[in-house]
């Protein structure tokens, strides 16, 4: 048996012109296992995806699916993929898309098979103009899915689909990978992310900023954030001392206005009062996930922001 | 290579049935304007002694089977836009195979229109004409269109989509007006026709006339046709290299 990981992905950069897409972007996925690409938009999701099919070629760094090169795994069929901007012809029914794709085939399945697969057996006749989005998707997964691949990858698959849509495309998904197959997919959802994923890679500005379970990574993603006006003057002394506060995961300072990010922000700012009796126009509010990619990515560009520290050993890179 | 494929690609664009009906429309409106002024009273083209219907159907069919195979422009450059090349990229298909199947596409349609055009030419106007005259007449233009549709296919690798539209037009303008699809070149000043000695549409039209004749100078227009070929081609794999190189 081929023991060799699913992807292998080493030291991976593209640039588009003065534009840094994927910027050195390591990544093992081992097969049989369910990873979430997780990120804002332009945060080089849909790039290191091209990157990994071969669909574009990387300016640094290789890209190995199966042990070997991109285009010889997807040759033999054991790639599937519904990516970003892949539309299917609106002329066609979503039968006859899935036909076409199976012919290009060596040994794909059956186009009903396909269609059951990805739930759309009773819009099999309908042409892909008349799609909702939905339906568009689960189109789109059966032409995926339909050279019987070993990994999937899925861009987005659940965008523009509504809650009941989302449940479905998610069963089928399900099904697939009991089976023991490799998925892909990028989402900017972390509770999409949180439910179907075994493994989260956080992605901002092209770089995995944090690798870990759906636990981990959702540790990072918590806690509150809490702003406030200060009235004193702004030193790396203070910045060290804010820092060292309990449950401090972050600070920053941006034209007098505070920034703490913390696990337990009653212990912190009960010990921020205590220190401090000049702050003002105080807010706690939950950390959301773009506060989170912000002060991940942060705390690599600019050395004097504390290094987040609460991340478990490993989910860190 | 999928021969499977191949075939579905061609089948799935002759069942379009918007865009048959778009690529027949013209040239069928030509034989019956063309054909019902002059049609079947026998008369005898000076030039080449072909009765002037034939002539006619030759033209249209040459008229007919270049705008089919020059039509793969559109799908090229939709299929582009809407990512479905991208699609197709994730399946064992060569970017070699995608442009093939668009070339066997082209010679599907392009068959089709000849075969409906002179079908209808004969059914209508019954010209005085051998079968077998017939049959070479269309294998020729059958043959001659390849130079079109790899011209569609660079087209369709070049333009931009709110590009393709207006530079179909003029490459496609520019052959039916100077190979002498549409008017006589007698009417036009005589440098006009040495200038269409050059342009593959004019001597589609003359294999036509030739496989009509079963005689004359065959080399000439395989000549020209066949440089135009290796142009073509030469042009699509040095378009396709430098989009595989950049990735």
């Amino acid at each position: 048996m081929n023991t060799s990981p699913a992807i292998r992905l080493s030291g991976l950069r593209k640039t588009f012109g003065s534009l840094t897409a994927v910027d050195g972007v390591d990544l093992t996925v081992n097969a049989g296992e369910v990873i979430a690409l997780l990120g804002p938009n332009g945060a080089g999701k849909s790039t290191t995806i091209d990157l990994a099919l071969g669909l574009a070629r990387p300016t640094a760094g290789t890209a190995e699916l199966f042990g070997g090169d991109p285009r010889a795994a997807i040759r033999e069929g054991r790639v599937g993929a519904m990516l970003q901007g892949g539309a299917l012809l609106p002329t066609l029914t979503v039968a006859e898309s899935v036909a076409l794709v199976a012919s290009a085939h060596r040994h794909p399945l059956s186009v009903a098979e396909a269609l059951e697969r990805a739930r759309c057996t009773e819009i099999a006749k309908r042409r892909v103009a008349k799609l909702s989005g939905g339906q568009m998707q689960r189109a789109r997964f059966a032409v995926a899915v339909v050279s019987n691949p070993d990994l999937l990858f899925l861009d987005e698959p659940t965008a523009a689909m509504d809650v009941e849509a989302r449940r479905t495309f998610w069963l089928s998904m399900r099904e697939f990978t009991d089976q023991g197959r490799t998925v892909v997919f990028a989402t900017h959802y972390l509770d999409e992310a949180d439910a179907y994923a075994d493994r989260i890679v956080m992605l901002a500005r092209g770089r995995v900023v944090a690798d870990g379970t759906p636990a981990e990574v959702k540790a990072v993603v918590s806690g509150r954030r809490i702003a406030a006006t200060a009235g004193f003057a702004w030193t790396p002394e203070v910045a060290a001392a804010l820092g060292a506060l309990p449950g401090v995961r972050s600070v920053d300072q941006r034209n007098g206005r505070l920034t703490i990010v913390s696990d337990d922000s009653d212990a912190t700012l009960r010990a921020l009062l205590a220190a401090h009796d000049d702050l003002h126009d105080i807010e706690v509010t939950a950390h959301t996930m773009d506060d989170a990619f912000l002060a991940l990515t942060e705390s690599r560009d600019d050395a004097t922001a504390p290094t987040p520290h609460t991340l478990s050993e490993g989910a860190l890179r | 290579m999928s021969i499977a494929y191949l075939g579905r690609e061609s089948l799935r664009q002759l069942k379009n049935m918007r865009a048959m009906i778009f690529t027949l429309a013209v040239p069928l409106v030509m034989l019956l304007a063309f054909g019902g002024t002059f049609g079947g009273r026998g008369q005898v083209d000076a030039v080449t002694h072909l009765p002037w219907i034939v002539v006619t159907t030759i033209q249209v069919s040459a008229y007919g089977g270049m705008m089919a195979a020059l039509s793969q422009a559109f799908n090229i450059v939709t299929e582009r836009s809407l990512g479905w090349n991208r699609q197709l990229r994730v399946t064992p298909l060569t970017g070699t195979g995608y442009l093939l199947s668009k070339l066997v596409a082209a010679l599907a349609l392009a068959l089709l229109s000849i075969v409906v055009i002179v079908g209808v030419s004969i059914a209508l106007y019954h010209p005085v004409l051998p079968a077998m005259s017939w049959m070479l007449a269309c294998l020729a233009i059958w043959a001659g269109v390849v130079p079109f549709a790899l011209l569609g296919i660079l087209i369709g690798q070049f333009a931009k989509p709110e590009f393709a539209q207006p530079l179909f037009m003029a490459v496609f303008m520019g052959m039916a007006v100077l190979g002498g699809l549409w008017i006589p070149l007698q009417i036009f000043p005589a440098w006009v026709a040495n200038v269409a000695q050059a342009v593959p549409s004019y001597w589609l039209n003359r294999v036509g006339q030739l496989g009509a004749l079963q005689s004359g100078d065959a080399l000439t227009p395989a000549l020209v046709l066949t440089a135009w070929t290796l142009a073509l081609g030469a042009l699509i794999v040095w378009r396709y290299r430098r989009d595989a190189a950049r990735g």
